[in-house]
């Protein structure tokens, strides 16, 4: 099975061509992006995807930055393959996107030229979580069949007076009879060895250079603190709140499916004591999404399905973009209950967060402020495409538990347990 | 931060259900300017049951919407301190798909409170001990209305309070108890004066935003101050949201439904699996009694326990299914398990209602012995005519984290604790997705497909219950004050 890549693709759009982008995105907001002209439901391998503009602004010290339309899709690797689709599947609304950017080569430009376009205009993210690395779209799609092949077996026959042991032999008897299911008894295959090897190398290192850097990082760690909290003390609470026309245009676009696409976009605080914490601060999200929260939990959150934290501007900027499961209230209710130290030690380094103390408390704790700063920072998605839209998460997750459950014996008390996910 | 809750300034409404007031009638009225609305405040303030007011045999209650508290005369910027979903009120075309409202349920069809309609800018709630009592109070506010110029946009009749809500079972079991109200301390469990009252903390010690104003604007020191501290004059402290939806029940599909689930074999009605099919999708026996403890027939001696959990005693649902109404409604410790019952209740005590609904239509059921109705009534029998339901009225501080979290994220999510294409068997839409009830079972569960709507929207406003100050401050406002409309309307 592949892994998952975090693809964001940036590029200006000039001031004079932004309403006609506008003006682009609401069209295409209407007829979504899984049929023509982008025929992402296509594109091999493609989980979600978006458009959104950000708009024109001027950073902190009044330098402008031009707007700008981005492009993210969770996708399997590899990248190559990705981009190629990109230009032959999907390549009408791709260029009918990238028009307005400033020197894309055109609909009429050689492939290989628009390819080496998407390639440059890449933005690498500092992070990027993957609900369940590993798990590529055909193996979702595959298991949300073999549920429903199992739950129409129960509709159909009668289950009274079976013991559990009897019901799952019936349904593993059911599935092992019916040769478009066959596959769901064996486990899924893992990632290539190369990834599997390159990851592993990366869970180990890290640590062994953190114990090697160790008699330097302390003494730089106590000042730090120390420097930080100075620096806290100056940090305002929020008392601003999002207008009504910007919630409006929020709620235009989202709880149509079960997802919903999230995107917020900040200045980073000024200054490189924030600017270093920040990294360091994602080099330790990096790490742990890779090696600790892999499977099924970010930190305690059930409902991300991918999330991606990409620096803009040269670090002037931090976006943060994911598809999760259910409305955006539940969502940052699940951020201030669960991860409100993850949500600090990352945002609290951004411009208009709630004041921090010691990076990791306050700021999401302070729900009014915690909510209203990222409504206020967040960035509306007009075009979104999703490729399952009905299930969550955890019906994900559910589907692969009832696959892994049709291989090997079982206890009678697990078998019960194993059919209840039915 | 002062946390004794100002009984005196507080209507009664969020202090008591009115058990002993059993009939009410709603009036939901639209206001032509601010002199009409001042002079029904001034008739009506001295009229309003406080919660410090002694239990009278009647009691009157006031609120007004945003378009509502415009024609008062409130300028657009200081209605924009209130919560968004309330200045932009219940019928926006995303919150309707936000709520659930299409369909059969959508605004359009509905017979009052719809953008096309009159304007829904008030609500007066009436309480009384005896019908004639309620007749001479609605009598006197019809008077005051006409003499106002104000024009009645209907009036909800309700049925005598019983004990059964029109489906046939016991209903208003649970209710949150607000800390710092006096009949909280019989409570062992109670949720902060914030999370109901605005002006105090709430589940996450911290104020809610309400709608703050400079001190010049309050030179009569009408409104408390803002007990953060800011000096502000507090127009919500005091105060909270109350949401109205008209919920028509088809109360003969529901039973209908049921008895064809559960024929026999042979296609013979089976009453008593018919009963437990419903009780399944309430997730409470007719009597009342929690499925939980009672799981496999009904006990009305359990017909008022609430003292139950599903994490330890039903984790699958054996019991109580995962998408039962109840335990969508008030999941208690069954959500976010893996943090443990006590992490789980918290969570869950963020997502409360005060519920303060009253049935209307036909008495179809309640007043009859014990799962009479159910039993009795022929499983083809259409359901009552005129239209029956609930006037569903909740009280909260947060429209958002409360009654609209409630409401797309438990009743109406097809993906609720981890279902498919399960909505609400009670309540729920069916649109687009969610015609699904699943019942764990051992060996297997059973699933039903294809479930109809029971439960139509007809009609539908967010309210704001003031404080008797803010209702004092209203009444004075200037009478020539030209408001800009909300939709314009910034926040600060």
């Amino acid at each position: 099975m592949p892994y998952q890549i975090g693809v964001t693709i940036r590029a200006p759009v000039a001031a004079d061509r932004v309403p006609a982008l506008r003006a682009w995105l609401a069209e295409i907001a209407r007829k979504g992006l899984a049929e023509s002209p982008f025929d992402f439901a296509h594109v091999r391998g493609l989980h979600f995807a978006r458009f959104c503009l950000l708009e024109e602004t001027a950073d902190l010290e009044g330098r402008a930055i031009p707007a700008s339309l981005v492009f993210m899709s969770e996708v399997d690797a590899p990248l190559r393959r990705h981009l190629a689709d990109l230009v032959d599947v999907a390549g009408e609304g791709v260029d009918d996107a990238f028009r307005h950017c400033t020197g894309y080569p055109g609909a009429g430009a050689r492939r290989r030229h628009k390819i080496a376009w998407l390639r440059r205009h890449q933005v690498s993210a500092s992070a990027f979580y993957v609900n369940t690395v590993g798990r590529g779209l055909a193996q979702i799609r595959q298991e949300a069949a073999l549920r429903e092949a199992l739950e129409d077996c129960l509709d159909r026959r009668e289950w009274t007076g079976r013991t559990a042991t009897e019901a799952r032999g019936e349904l593993r008897a059911h599935v092992a009879q019916r040769a478009d299911l066959a596959w769901a008894l064996r486990p899924p295959a893992p990632p290539s060895v190369v990834f599997r090897a390159r990851e592993a190398l990366h869970m180990v290192a890290v640590p062994a250079a953190l114990v090697l850097l160790l008699p330097v990082l302390l003494p730089v760690l106590g000042v730090w603190a120390v420097m930080l909290r100075l620096a806290e003390r100056g940090d305002q609470p929020v008392t601003e709140r999002p207008t009504l026309p910007h919630l409006e245009e929020l709620s235009r676009y989202e709880d149509f499916v079960t997802q919903n696409p999230f995107a917020v976009v900040g200045f980073v605080k000024p200054g490189l004591l924030r600017k270093l914490t920040f990294r360091a601060v994602l080099f330790a999200i990096d790490y742990a999404v890779r090696h600790v929260y892999d499977h099924a939990s970010l930190a305690g959150i059930t409902t991300i399905h991918f999330a991606r934290w990409v620096p803009l501007d040269g670090w002037r900027r931090m976006t943060f973009a994911s598809d999760y499961d259910g409305a955006v209230e539940a969502y940052n209710d699940d951020f201030i209950n669960i991860v409100w130290w993850g949500l600090n030690a990352a945002f609290g380094n951004g411009v208009g967060y709630p004041p921090t103390r010691w990076l990791l408390w306050g700021g999401a704790q302070l729900e009014q402020q915690f909510k209203n700063t990222l409504r206020c920072h967040q960035v509306a998605v007009p075009a979104w495409y999703t490729a399952y839209p009905s299930l969550s998460a955890q019906n994900i997750e559910n589907n692969a538990r009832i696959r892994e459950g049709l291989r090997g014996d079982m206890s009678p008390a697990d078998a019960q347990r194993w059919l209840s996910l039915l | 931060m002062a946390t004794r809750l100002d009984l005196a300034n507080i209507q009664g409404l969020l202090a008591r259900g009115y058990s002993g007031l059993p009939y009410a009638r709603f009036t939901v009225f639209a206001i032509p300017g601010p002199a009409a609305g001042h002079a029904l405040v001034s008739w009506l303030l001295p009229r309003v049951s406080t919660a410090a007011s002694p239990a009278g045999d009647s009691a009157a209650h006031i609120a007004f919407s945003a378009a509502g508290m415009r024609q008062l005369g409130l300028p657009g910027d200081v209605i924009a301190g209130f919560a968004a979903e309330f200045a932009e009120g219940m019928v926006t075309p995303d919150r309707s798909r936000f709520l659930g409202d299409v369909e059969g349920s959508s605004p359009s069809s509905w017979d009052w409170g719809a953008p096309q309609r009159p304007s829904a800018d008030g609500l007066v709630l009436l309480y009384a001990a005896t019908p004639e009592i309620l007749d001479r109070r609605q009598a006197e506010l019809a008077s005051c209305l006409t003499a106002a110029g104000i024009r009645e946009v209907t009036v909800l009749d309700t049925l005598e309070l019983g004990d059964r809500e029109p489906f046939g079972f016991h209903d208003g079991i649970s209710q949150p108890v607000i800390r710092g109200l006096p009949m909280a301390g019989r409570s062992t469990r109670t949720v902060p004066e914030g999370e109901f009252i605005l002006g105090y903390p709430n589940a996450y010690g911290q104020l809610t935003d309400r709608p703050l104003l400079p001190a010049s604007a309050d030179p009569r020191h009408l409104l408390p101050r803002d007990p953060a501290g800011s000096g502000a004059a507090d127009l919500g402290r005091d105060g909270c949201y109350l949401v109205l939806r008209q919920l028509e029940q088809d109360v003969g599909g529901f039973w209908g439904y049921a008895a064809e689930a559960t024929r026999r074999p042979d296609g013979s009605c089976d009453p008593q699996a018919r009963i437990a099919l419903a009780a399944k999708m309430v997730g409470r026996w007719p009597s009342g009694a929690p499925l939980v403890k009672a799981p496999g027939a009904d006990d009305p001696r359990l017909k008022d326990d609430n003292d139950f959990g599903y994490h330890d005693t039903d984790p699958d649902g054996f019991a109580c299914p995962l998408g039962a109404h109840v335990r969508r409604m008030n999941p208690r410790d069954a959500l976010d398990a893996s943090t443990g019952s006590e992490q789980s209740l918290a969570v869950t005590d963020r997502h409360r209602l005060l519920r303060r609904g009253r049935a209307y239509g036909q008495h179809a059921a309640g007043t009859t012995a014990e799962n009479d109705h159910a039993i009795r009534q022929p499983p083809d029998s259409p359901g009552p005519r005129g239209g029956t339901g609930l006037h569903f009225i909740c009280l909260v501080a947060s429209l958002s984290r409360q009654f609209e979290f409630v409401q797309h994220t438990w009743l109406n999510n097809p993906n609720f604790n981890g279902l498919y294409d399960d909505t609400d068997p009670l309540t729920g839409n069916r649109h687009p997705r969610g015609g699904t009830f699943s019942v764990p079972g051992q060996p297997v569960r059973r699933r039903h497909r294809g479930l109809p709507q029971f439960v139509r929207v007809r009609g539908g406003a967010y309210f704001f219950l003031p404080s008797l100050s803010a209702l004092r401050y209203l009444e004075q406002l200037p009478a020539e004050t030209v408001s800009e409309p909300a939709a314009t309307a910034t926040a600060r």
